[in-house]
């Protein structure tokens, strides 16, 4: 009787240390709580004095963030999210900085989005990537943006549709309206035979009044780390149809000989770039394969008619090419930045040459032919035939 | 025989896929790159080369001394005393090598994910359990390698499809602009790795169907060579001429993952993932250690020299390894190098010698 009590006692005894050891497998020690972080969805970057560096943080404020039907009414006060900054010679002091007044620990693991202020992207910006490829937490898939002014008045900006600012510039750059570059693509762009890179160019919006919004508003072209200009949004089509980026795009224009404007919608886009070396010149020619459908038409024209659609395909291309050309033109003479990737396709066909002019590419890009042929092709007028509202024997065509 | 269990040649070839991949897959693409730029997905045929003479040795040696590994037959070509010291020379280098597997594996994981754990830590609980492993014998440890390799490769398969909208095969370009010598330096650190395939020598006598153990060997090779043209090819077209500017490619790549916006952040499955192929690397090479020791003992059981030797392979890997640099330098330096005139030229050598004693058996 006695002995076997005692063996269940031992037995017991030993059951429950074995229980207890597994609390060391949770591997908790040093665990942080979720609620113990500050995520940080944003970061912005801008000069400071004596070369340093001004950090600003966008933080999420979970209480409010969680729950959309919590946003009405009830606590109007009640942002979702905070703007912090401070200063440092990297951002990594900056960063130690900020810690001192943030109550919780600083997290980049879910950080979105990098916006550079305008007068920093102009004195360069290779040094500051840096951190971002090396700490573990941030990731790669960040989009980068140029601010116009100071990128902490960006991350300020409380939108209305999104949640926080640094959504809205996800979901601007996932729709590829403009340029959309990672943190990767930045990294591979500056250290790419181009010697040039294009970031996006946001801006705050205060139209209409009291409203406060972002908009991606054109690039900033950059030499090798340096921004040295910005293009327009309208010369940024251009570059994206090159790049092969283009995915979103209405053109519109007169077709000749008629009255009012046909806009076309972009279903797909393919652009290749095709160099060729000829007698020591340097030729590019990019083929470009547009598929559009009609989705406004303002002339009398019947689009149902296959010849007059044949008709308009043409002036379509035409419209292209002359589009991508002034982009071509300006680039290369106002920017003298090869944006467009014309150094990759050398690379790629003609490595030896390309060897022997890479440390002149900055004088040669702008001597660079240029040539565009492009294919259009309209797939469908839409959801009408013949131009809605116009008498049948007005309309052209039939 | 001190090993009762048997396994097939097939369990063999999976048990050697980690044995390369597990460790290779974490950094050597980095390394490839460095020194092949965007040629580095030719260098895994070349250094595979090495793999397929690895295991021919290993057959080869196999056949004129059935049943023995290869720290019985080395004693009987080289002779007692001879052989002893070569035997002791593969000793020392199993263990540095496991030691600096799991050092890179450590390193990985505290650089990475744990970034505040000790690494001792890191380091002796895959050890603990690789060691629980090897004691139960050569069939547990074929079991566990039958049961993770189909999730390994089931994870490199899921990072494959998910960045198919990342890649830019267009980086490819140009093929062997500098002709074929940079994909060949690329090719001497997965070199090394490859050598590790003589560890089949020790995996013969075990199998069931050993007229099959070449042609699993040469497919087991084949598979990581095909495993490795992959990968290297995959992170080449997510990052270009960046690939070797990343000290992890292949995970970082995994971050990289983003499908509609709430797919993404997988790098943590993939380390699960890394970490079970791992365990599977160290714990064959910590059995072909276990084994071979007792041999080279002569002792009757393997299983009371598991725990010492467990505790050799951490020291080894801590041992004036103070950092990821030095132990960079180890492994991208000294190893591959190190690997190749043990694993291959002191075999070829045995190879050559039992082959001239067949020849000429009247001379003895």
């Amino acid at each position: 009787m006695n002995t076997i009590s005692l063996k269940r006692a031992v037995n017991l005894m030993l059951t429950f240390s074995i229980c207890l050891l597994t609390l060391f497998l949770t591997g908790c020690w040093d665990r942080v709580e979720i609620n113990d972080l500050a995520l940080v969805m944003a970061t912005g970057l801008d000069k400071a004095n004596d070369n340093n560096i001004e950090l600003s943080v966008q933080l999420a404020i979970p209480k409010a963030m969680g729950g959309g039907q919590g946003m009405v009414g009830g606590h109007g006060g009640d942002k979702p999210t905070i703007v912090e900054k401070a200063t440092g010679k990297t951002i990594f002091e900056a960063m130690s900085r900020l810690q001192e007044k943030v109550s919780r620990r600083i997290f980049w693991g879910h950080n979105e989005v990098i916006i550079i202020g305008e007068k920093l992207a102009r004195e360069g910006i290779q040094r500051h990537i840096d951190f971002f490829t090396r700490h573990p937490s941030p990731r790669e898939r960040s989009f980068v943006f140029v601010a116009k002014g100071k990128a902490i008045d960006t991350l300020k900006v409380i939108p209305d549709l999104e949640r926080s600012s640094a959504e809205i510039t996800r979901e601007l750059a996932n729709f590829k309206i403009g340029m959309s570059v990672t943190l990767k693509e930045l990294v591979q762009m500056l250290i790419g035979n181009t010697r040039a890179a294009a970031l996006p160019w946001i801006e705050v919006e205060r139209e209409p009044e009291n409203k406060m919004g972002l908009r991606v508003n054109g690039t900033a072209v950059f030499k090798k780390d340096k921004m040295v200009g910005r293009i327009n949004d309208k010369v940024t089509r251009g570059v994206l149809w090159l790049r092969n980026e283009i995915k979103l795009s209405a053109v519109t224009f007169e077709p000749k000989g008629a009255e009012g404007q046909i806009s076309f919608n972009l279903l797909r886009s393919h652009t290749e770039l095709i160099p060729k070396i000829e007698n020591g010149k340097w030729k590019i020619t990019a083929k470009v394969v547009t598929e559009d459908d009609v989705v406004e038409n303002e002339t009398k024209l019947n689009l149902m008619n296959p010849k007059i659609v044949k008709e308009i395909e043409k002036q379509l291309e035409q419209e292209i090419d002359d589009r991508i050309l002034m982009t071509v033109k300006l680039v290369q003479e106002e920017m003298e930045a090869d944006i467009f990737g014309f150094a990759d396709a050398f690379y790629r066909h003609y490595p030896d040459q390309w060897s022997k002019v890479k440390d002149q590419w900055d004088e040669k890009f702008p001597e660079v032919e240029v040539d565009i042929k492009s294919n259009a092709y309209i797939r469908r007028p839409g959801m009408s035939t013949s131009p809605q509202g116009i008498p049948e024997n007005e309309v052209k065509g039939k | 025989m001190i090993e009762k269990g048997k396994i097939s040649a097939q369990q063999m070839a999976i048990m050697m896929y980690p044995v390369i991949v597990g460790t290779g897959i974490i950094s050597v693409p980095a390394v490839s790159a460095e020194y092949a730029k965007n040629d580095l997905w030719i260098s895994p045929l070349w250094a595979a080369l090495i793999g397929f003479v690895a295991v021919y040795i290993a057959f080869q040696l196999h056949k004129f001394y059935p049943g023995q590994t290869i720290m019985q037959y080395t004693e009987h070509i080289m002779g007692r005393t001879l052989g002893k010291i070569l035997g002791f020379l593969y000793l020392v280098f199993y263990i540095q090598m496991n030691g600096g597997g799991i050092r890179i594996y450590a390193e990985f994981v505290t650089g990475v994910l744990l970034t505040k754990t000790p690494i001792i830590v890191v380091i002796s609980t895959i050890v603990l359990v690789c060691a629980f492993a090897v004691r139960g014998g050569v069939e547990v440890v074929a079991r566990v390698a039958q049961f993770f390799f189909p999730l390994y490769v089931l994870s490199m398969v899921v990072i494959i499809v998910l960045l198919f909208p990342d890649l830019n095969y267009k980086n490819i370009f140009p093929i062997l602009a500098d002709g074929l010598i940079p994909s060949m330096r690329g090719a001497i650190v997965p070199g090394g790795w490859f050598a590790e395939f003589i560890l089949v020598s020790v995996l013969f006598p075990y199998l069931t169907n050993v007229e099959k153990g070449r042609k699993w060997g040469m497919i087991s090779v084949f598979s990581v060579m095909m495993t490795f043209m992959v990968t290297n090819l995959l992170i080449l077209f997510v990052f270009g001429e960046t690939t070797s500017r990343y000290l992890y490619p292949l995970f970082t790549a995994s971050r990289y993952i983003s499908i509609a916006d709430f797919l993404q952040k997988l790098d943590p499955v993939i380390m699960a993932m890394w970490v079970a192929g791992s365990f599977i690397k160290f714990s064959v090479v910590f059995y072909a250690l276990v084994i071979c020791t007792a041999q080279w003992l002569n002792l009757s059981n393997y299983r009371p020299i598991v725990f010492p030797l467990g505790f050799l392979t951490i020291l080894f890997s801590i041992w004036g390894v103070p950092s990821k640099m030095v132990e960079s330098e180890y492994n991208f330096i000294v190893f591959p190098v190190y690997s190749f005139f043990v694993q291959i030229l002191i075999p070829l050598l045995l190879l050559s010698i039992a082959f001239f004693r067949r020849r000429r058996p009247a001379l003895r």
